[in-house]
């Protein structure tokens, strides 16, 4: 030990056998790092805790400062020792500190091979953080790329449905009935134990209140305007965005990640005429229908509490039904879920059209489809009710 | 190999591609001659995929153009690309089947959508198509049901299904068996030869380029490294040619420069210390 050359011995850090450590004198200090005995048992928590305790070095020693480590018995480098070694550098390197190495054998120094300095480069890591301006120009520019892509998938539906038919492309009715049978006729038992649900529910809240006032009849009333104008077709489009916007936005997602869209676009088959226009034509056929159905279960429901719990009487039941329900209720109720199904056919298809990014990103535009059309399908109920408030 | 009578069927002048910012394809110029098959080579990430998809007008160029027999497929109206695409046939790297359909349906669409004939014969078709590839025995299954070489067959029975006058085959017998990969050269070869189709076909087996190739064309990070036939191309001089002709990995150096930076010089100092 007396020998040192130009190193003098400072200090030994106990805790880790077989290293000792040399702290030069002055203001450039140099921890040397040398290991004891035959040094074949050398394992990788040892060179992880040898690197953890440099790394707490690094943070105290001053900026221009020289560590070494002495890598000397080491015989060979795992690449996790490696990976450590070099962040150890990297860590050195941002405090100023330089960390070098010293005495690698020649096998560990193959754990090298190939590797770069710009490896030691933290550029690229982080992303820059975008200022609030360049923040909102962003999402302005988002905004309006959504909005481009949305208008030329309306554009893509015009054409095929209006324009290409003469030119000798029909609409694919196969393909639309296909859909029809997915999202309309698979839907018919969920739609129809929810609706009559609702139904009920409303009757039986009702109820409880219009009892006070000895008015239970107009439960029926109440059933037969709320279910149709209301309830009926945002039921019906809420369940229908979750089983069939999802579904949409899924299906589509995955063809684009594993091409076919590419392929289909190769053999001239138009994603427009074979994917987009079914499915909204499926939309637009299937949605007002389930929304009938969920009206018949719904009035059926409210039926159902106020004469079986209440004792109304059948057929006072309808015949108050019959009078409290207006043709403009059922029109109303038809016009929303003819929107509702467009909303959620542009929300489904775009999301899925525009998937980018593999698995994860069919997943995460599944789950914006469906939150997305629910939300829309809301918003453009409460402008619809307000429209109609004020036109009736 | 290249006679000499033939005209470019495929026309790239000076084709950029940039997404993103980054670069992935700078000035590509290239011909692929009727009746010819070219090969396009070059490592891993140097844009021969994206030379395809511009070729198919799958990708717009930031700049330059693709002729395709004299047409322009982004100066082309609807009607005149349909009849560009009906006459490109292309298979992906990974099949690109549509997985809700059996194979045999697979490759009957494109023959129902563009032919007028009954679906009967578009099936007996398409069994004939997929006999070409030796699937005739897996023409009902669903393609999530068998394995990635067979996908790969299937997808050229596919790009085949219309008789295309032009064939673009991306990574055609990367992970295929001998027999198989052998078996599509034979396959390309005679679809050279009795239909004069014009091929073109990203690979990067020696093999399979020495037998099958008229034309050849190194790109490199985007840039043509060279091309033009066969063996003129194999006879280039240029060391990454030469490396891939010859197989020779590309250099390491075992103290890369990393290891110069790190190490301290003299190794005195770790023997003095002890």
């Amino acid at each position: 030990m007396g020998k040192m050359g130009p190193y003098k011995p400072a200090r030994l850090i106990h805790g880790i056998p077989g290293f000792r450590w040399l702290m030069r004198a002055g203001k450039r200090t140099t921890h040397i790092l040398e290991q004891h005995g035959s040094g074949t048992s050398q394992t990788s928590p040892q060179i992880l805790s040898l690197v953890r305790e440099h790394t707490r070095q690094i943070e105290r020693a001053p900026s221009g400062s020289q560590h070494i480590l002495d890598l000397g018995e080491v015989p060979r480098l795992k690449g996790l020792e490696v990976a450590a070694l070099l962040r150890l550098v990297q860590q050195g390197k941002d405090r100023g500190v330089t960390v070098r190495f010293i005495g690698l054998s020649a096998q560990a120094q193959q754990a090298f091979t190939g590797l770069d300095t710009s490896i030691l480069d933290q550029s690229g890591q982080l992303p820059a953080k975008l200022s609030f301006m360049e923040y909102v120009g962003e999402q302005t520019l988002d905004a309006a790329t959504t909005g481009r892509r949305l208008l030329e998938m309306v554009g893509e539906l015009a054409y095929w449905l209006f324009l290409a038919p003469w030119r000798g492309k029909g609409i694919k009715w196969d393909r639309t009935v296909e859909q029809i049978v997915k999202i309309g006729v698979d839907g018919v038992p969920i739609v129809t134990f929810l609706s009559f649900l609702i139904g009920a529910v409303l009757a039986l809240n009702a109820a409880s209140q219009l009892r006070q006032f000895g008015a239970t009849i107009y439960i029926a009333n109440l059933v037969a305007v709320s279910m149709t104008r209301e309830m009926a077709p945002l039921i019906t489009a809420i369940i229908v965005a979750g089983r069939s916007g999802s579904a949409i936005t899924a299906e589509l997602g995955t063809m684009v990640v594993s091409e076919e869209i590419d392929a289909m676009q190769t053999m001239a088959l138009s994603p427009g005429r074979f994917l987009l226009l079914p499915r909204i034509l499926a939309l637009l056929c299937a949605v007002p229908c389930l929304t009938v159905l969920s009206n018949l279960t719904g009035v059926f429901g409210g039926y159902w509490i106020g004469v079986i719990l209440l004792g109304l009487g059948s057929r006072n039941y309808l015949q108050q039904t019959g009078q409290a329900l207006l043709m403009i209720d059922l029109v109303t109720g038809m016009v929303k879920s003819l929107v509702f199904a467009l909303l959620i056919g542009l929300v489904a298809c775009y999301r899925g059209f525009y998937v980018h990014g593999g698995a994860e990103g069919v997943g995460t535009n599944t789950t914006a489809s469906v939150v997305a059309s629910i939300v829309l399908c809301i918003l453009a109920d409460a402008v619809f009710t307000t429209i109609f408030f004020y036109l009736t | 190999m290249p006679t000499s009578d033939l005209s470019p069927y495929v026309q790239i002048e000076g084709l950029v591609a940039q997404y993103d910012g980054r670069t992935i394809l700078d000035g590509i110029s290239l011909d692929a001659y009727r009746g010819e098959i070219t090969v396009v080579l070059g490592s891993s990430g140097c844009g021969k995929t994206t030379l395809l998809r511009h070729i198919v007008g799958l990708l717009t160029p930031t700049a330059g153009r693709v002729l395709i027999d004299g047409h322009d497929f982004h100066q082309a109206n609807e009607e005149e690309r349909e009849n560009i695409l009906r006459n490109v046939g292309m298979s992906f790297q990974g099949g690109a089947l549509f997985n809700s359909m059996t194979l045999e349906e697979n490759i009957a669409l494109p023959i129902i959508e563009h032919t007028k004939t009954d679906q009967e014969t578009a099936r007996m078709l398409a069994r004939m198509k997929l006999s070409l590839v030796g699937l005739e025995r897996a023409a009902h299954l669903l393609p999530a049901t068998i394995s990635g070489g067979m996908k790969k067959r299937a997808a050229v029975a596919r790009a085949l299904a219309l008789d295309p006058t032009l064939l673009l085959f991306d990574e055609l017998s990367a992970g295929l068996d001998p027999i198989t990969a052998r078996e599509l050269d034979e396959l390309v070869l005679r679809l050279k030869e009795q239909l004069s189709m014009t091929i073109i076909i990203v690979t990067h087996e020696l093999g399979s380029i020495q037998m099958i190739a008229d034309r050849a064309v190194m790109l490199d990070a985007g840039r043509v490294l060279a091309a033009g036939p066969l063996d003129e191309v194999r006879q280039t001089d240029h060391p990454q040619i030469r490396a891939f002709f010859d197989r020779r990995p590309r250099p390491t150096t075992l103290q890369g420069g990393l290891l110069d930076t790190l190490l301290v010089k003299g190794e005195q100092h770790g023997t003095e210390s002890t």
